[in-house]
């Protein structure tokens, strides 16, 4: 990292000493640096850090584009990247980490031609979702069926996917078109500034070190690396946010049925409870994915909980009052006994609640902190950051991944651009169309689920009346709700 | 008797989520006069708002007229738990693990379900043959509470039904004696640990009593209900049945309460003194018609 602070150092200087002398200051840099580092960097357009949905769906998008195609590309992961490629579970078995997928995210896979390798018999969509609050039970009902009856034709909200599955699909294109380098196994070891060759002057490139020694020069270097990502961190972009101080706990469940509507119309359930939201998605057949956000210790009691009792506090979660869950929290055990008796006293209406849980998948259930970040731009001199590199979301509205595939979508085209004008792909001039595209609408979404997240943890007081009207307002202004239903699937009106 | 015992038969054999089914088609919409729903469990008797106002208003009024009239408090207990009130109750009860248990067992308080015969044997000062005494010196027994009707929700009901039979308890905790002067008080203490509106509006009957009782209860009675009732735990999560061989300072102790002045003893030596000024006065003039 230390000649990445230097430089820095040098550009900041560069505002107080003319552009000569700040010149012969990095000549003498260099002078030692290239003593040091001798192995030759191979030199490639784009460098993808990170083989996640993003990265690959990346590759996939470069690789598949007539424009693009003829870059040279890498990817650097460092997990195994054929356990993903050979991804393959049973028909009754689910990965815990599945994401919801909207119409957009979906049509753009399609176009770069990866969603046809995407397993369907493990894709779920669903045509309805039923959302309410925990506290007052005002209720808002998203169906799509009453827009096929005005004759718009019945589409799915959104698509619920496993990660793995979206991976491993994107891989198999990848390995289709061809023509990327992969390094998978491989730890990025440091990112810094190349040096001046008697060929080419790499002194305002980022050069990836390999653990394996491999160092790789980018025209373009793409951050798709997470959250804590290697290359923000290089290009000295700041990450804000905060922590929820949540958790959000999955597991894969098996429920009673497939669905109050069968395996034709699936429903998304949502019930937003003083600690945080609690989902329960579908998946197909009698398999649902579950998201259940609440506190660090809840979190750690519910994984606690023998399968019997954590299917009793989902179940009870999605029907019993918030008196009766923290009641239940803390039980060490019991939970199903209780849950049998409180059902008995508490009102629901079945048809509207998610069916009961009979089972969890073992080993399924785990948990992930919550938090908001949001990097201050996505793109820096010959950088550009993608995903949760750029910026991490709280799950409750799904659409972290979605995020993502929305910036991939951005920056090819950006690169499309740049590639059929003759420009330089890594100049920031040319990526700045990807940072004006993504940040405000990113900005936008972030802010909205954060304050929702903060509207439904007030326990009492006259915010929750007011929200409970408000969400009741919504549900019966039709127009309205069909705008926010094509906003949460990507495919309405673009207002950012 | 036989109708009740049917009723109780009744009770048990009706699946719980029928019982449940109909408290949904209840709160989900209202009903006219003429279409009067089926009860959500036995003896209840299902009231529009208007009604259930009404039936608040004239009882209020009734009672106020007639404090011995029990059964017209029980109405406007009933007609003024809903909303909020008996459902925060509840909560709190939910809260609590001893008060989930009450809910889940559903006791019942009555001469049939407690031996005064077992109560007057218990040791003094233990929780049971402290509530013995207080029947007998009040001679009072536990049968005298009647059954809840015009709340809906069944649940409620017996919360509502618990806080009845658990009252002599109270009386029995406090020592508080069942004249009006006492009822007050321990109504004011009720309040500040139960929130029902029906005790705060029986306080209204402080009108009705004489100058040096209402005097008495706000130097003493009021400042005491308010600081006990507040400070104290939930008194419906207690289990009665399960307190009555334990010391009854220690169950004091335990729930935060402090037993007030004696009521019936201030009484007693007030009326004493006026006994005693009014013999003196009658002597004074007495030895002056002499002279």
């Amino acid at each position: 990292m230390k000649p990445t602070t230097a430089s820095a150092r040098t550009r900041q200087l560069g505002n107080y000493i003319c552009s000569s002398c700040s010149h012969q200051l990095r000549r003498q840099r260099r002078g030692y640096a290239s003593v040091t580092q001798s192995i030759k960097p191979s030199i490639y357009d784009v460098v993808c850090v990170g083989g996640g949905p993003a990265g690959l769906s990346l590759l996939a998008a470069l690789r598949s584009s007539p424009a693009t195609a003829n870059l040279k590309v890498a990817l650097v992961e460092s997990q195994d990247l054929s356990k993903t490629r050979d991804f393959l579970l049973p028909p009754n078995q689910f990965s815990n980490r599945c994401s919801s997928l909207t119409p957009s995210s979906v049509r753009f896979l399609d176009t770069i031609g990866a969603w046809k390798h995407v397993k369907k018999e493990r894709v779920q969509g669903y045509t309805e979702m039923q959302v309410w609050d925990g506290i007052s039970g005002a209720r808002i009902e998203f169906d799509w069926h009453a827009e096929k009856e005005a004759g718009r034709g019945e589409r799915p909200i959104a698509f619920m996917n496993e990660n793995l599955n979206l991976t491993s699909g994107l891989l198999k294109r990848i390995d289709e078109l061809g023509g990327v380098e992969i390094m998978d196994r491989e730890r990025v070891e440091n990112i810094g500034f190349g040096e001046e060759s008697e060929e080419v002057d790499l002194r305002m490139w980022p050069v990836v070190e390999l653990n394996g020694g491999r160092r790789l020069a980018a025209r373009l270097l793409v951050g798709a690396d997470g959250a804590n990502s290697p290359v923000r961190a290089f290009s000295g972009i700041e990450s804000r946010g905060w922590d929820y101080e949540r958790h959000g706990v999955v597991a894969t469940l098996e429920t009673e049925g497939s669905g109050w509507g069968g395996d034709a119309s699936k429903t998304a359930y949502q019930r937003f409870l003083p600690t945080g939201p609690v989902a329960m998605l579908p998946l197909p057949g009698n398999y649902s994915t579950l998201v259940w956000s609440t506190t660090p210790a809840l979190a750690a009691h519910l994984k606690t909980l023998s399968p019997k009792d954590f299917i009793a506090m989902v179940n009870a979660a999605f029907r019993l009052s918030p008196v009766d869950l923290a009641y239940m929290h803390t039980q060490a055990s019991g939970q199903a006994d209780e849950f049998s008796w409180r059902a008995q006293h508490t009102e629901f209406d079945m048809q509207r609640i998610p069916q009961k849980a009979v089972g969890v998948q073992e080993g399924s259930i785990a948990s992930f902190p919550l938090k908001l970040r949001h990097a201050d731009t996505y793109i820096g001199e010959r950088v550009a950051l993608v995903g949760d590199a750029a910026h991490t979301i709280h799950p409750l509205a799904g659409q972290g991944l979605n995020q993502g595939q929305g910036d991939v979508e951005s920056l090819v085209k950006t690169i499309e651009f740049a590639v059929t004008h003759g420009q330089d792909i890594g100049v920031e001039m040319s990526l700045e169309q990807y940072n004006v595209e993504r940040y405000a609408a990113n900005n936008m979404l972030l802010g909205v689920c954060d304050k929702l997240h903060k509207l439904y943890t007030v326990e009492s007081g006259p915010l929750v009346g007011l929200r409970s009207i408000g969400l009741r307002a919504i549900n019966s202004l039709g127009p309205l709700k069909a705008f926010l239903m094509a906003q949460a699937a990507g495919t309405g009106v673009k207002i950012l | 008797m036989a109708f009740l015992i049917r009723q109780q038969a009744l009770r048990g054999a009706l699946p719980r989520e029928l019982l449940a089914a109909c408290a949904i088609s209840l709160n989900s919409r209202h009903f006219i006069v003429l279409n009067r729903p089926p009860p959500n469990y036995p003896g209840h008797v299902p009231l529009t708002r208007i009604e259930k106002a009404g039936l608040a208003l004239g009882s209020a009024v009734m009672s106020l007229m007639d404090p011995h009239r029990g059964d017209l408090i029980a109405a406007l207990g009933e007609a003024t738990a809903t909303p909020y009130f008996i459902y925060r109750l509840r909560d709190a009860m939910l809260s609590d693990p001893t008060g989930r248990r009450i809910l889940r067992d559903r006791p019942r308080i009555s001469s049939k379900t407690l031996s005064m015969e077992y109560l007057r044997a218990l040791p003094e000062n233990t929780v049971g043959r402290t509530y013995a005494d207080w029947l007998d010196r009040e001679g009072v027994s536990p049968d005298t509470r009647s059954e809840v009707q015009y709340i809906d929700n069944e649940e409620c009901a017996y919360v509502m039904q618990r806080y009845r039979e658990c009252h002599d308890f109270y009386h029995a905790l406090t020592g508080l004696p069942i004249v009006r002067e006492g009822e007050i008080a321990l109504k004011a203490f009720e309040f500040a640990n139960t929130l029902l509106p029906m005790t705060a509006l029986s306080t209204f009957a402080i009108t009705t009593l004489k100058k040096n009782e209402r005097d008495r209860f706000w130097k003493i009675y009021l400042p005491w209900a308010v600081k006990n009732g507040a400070q104290s735990k939930e008194v419906i999560n207690v289990y009665w049945e399960e307190q009555l061989e334990r010391d009854v300072d220690g169950l004091r102790a335990e729930l935060g309460v402090e037993k007030p002045v004696d009521l019936r003893t201030i009484r007693k030596a007030e009326r004493e003194r006026w006994r005693a000024e009014k013999e003196a006065k009658k002597r004074a003039s007495d030895s002056l018609g002499i002279n």
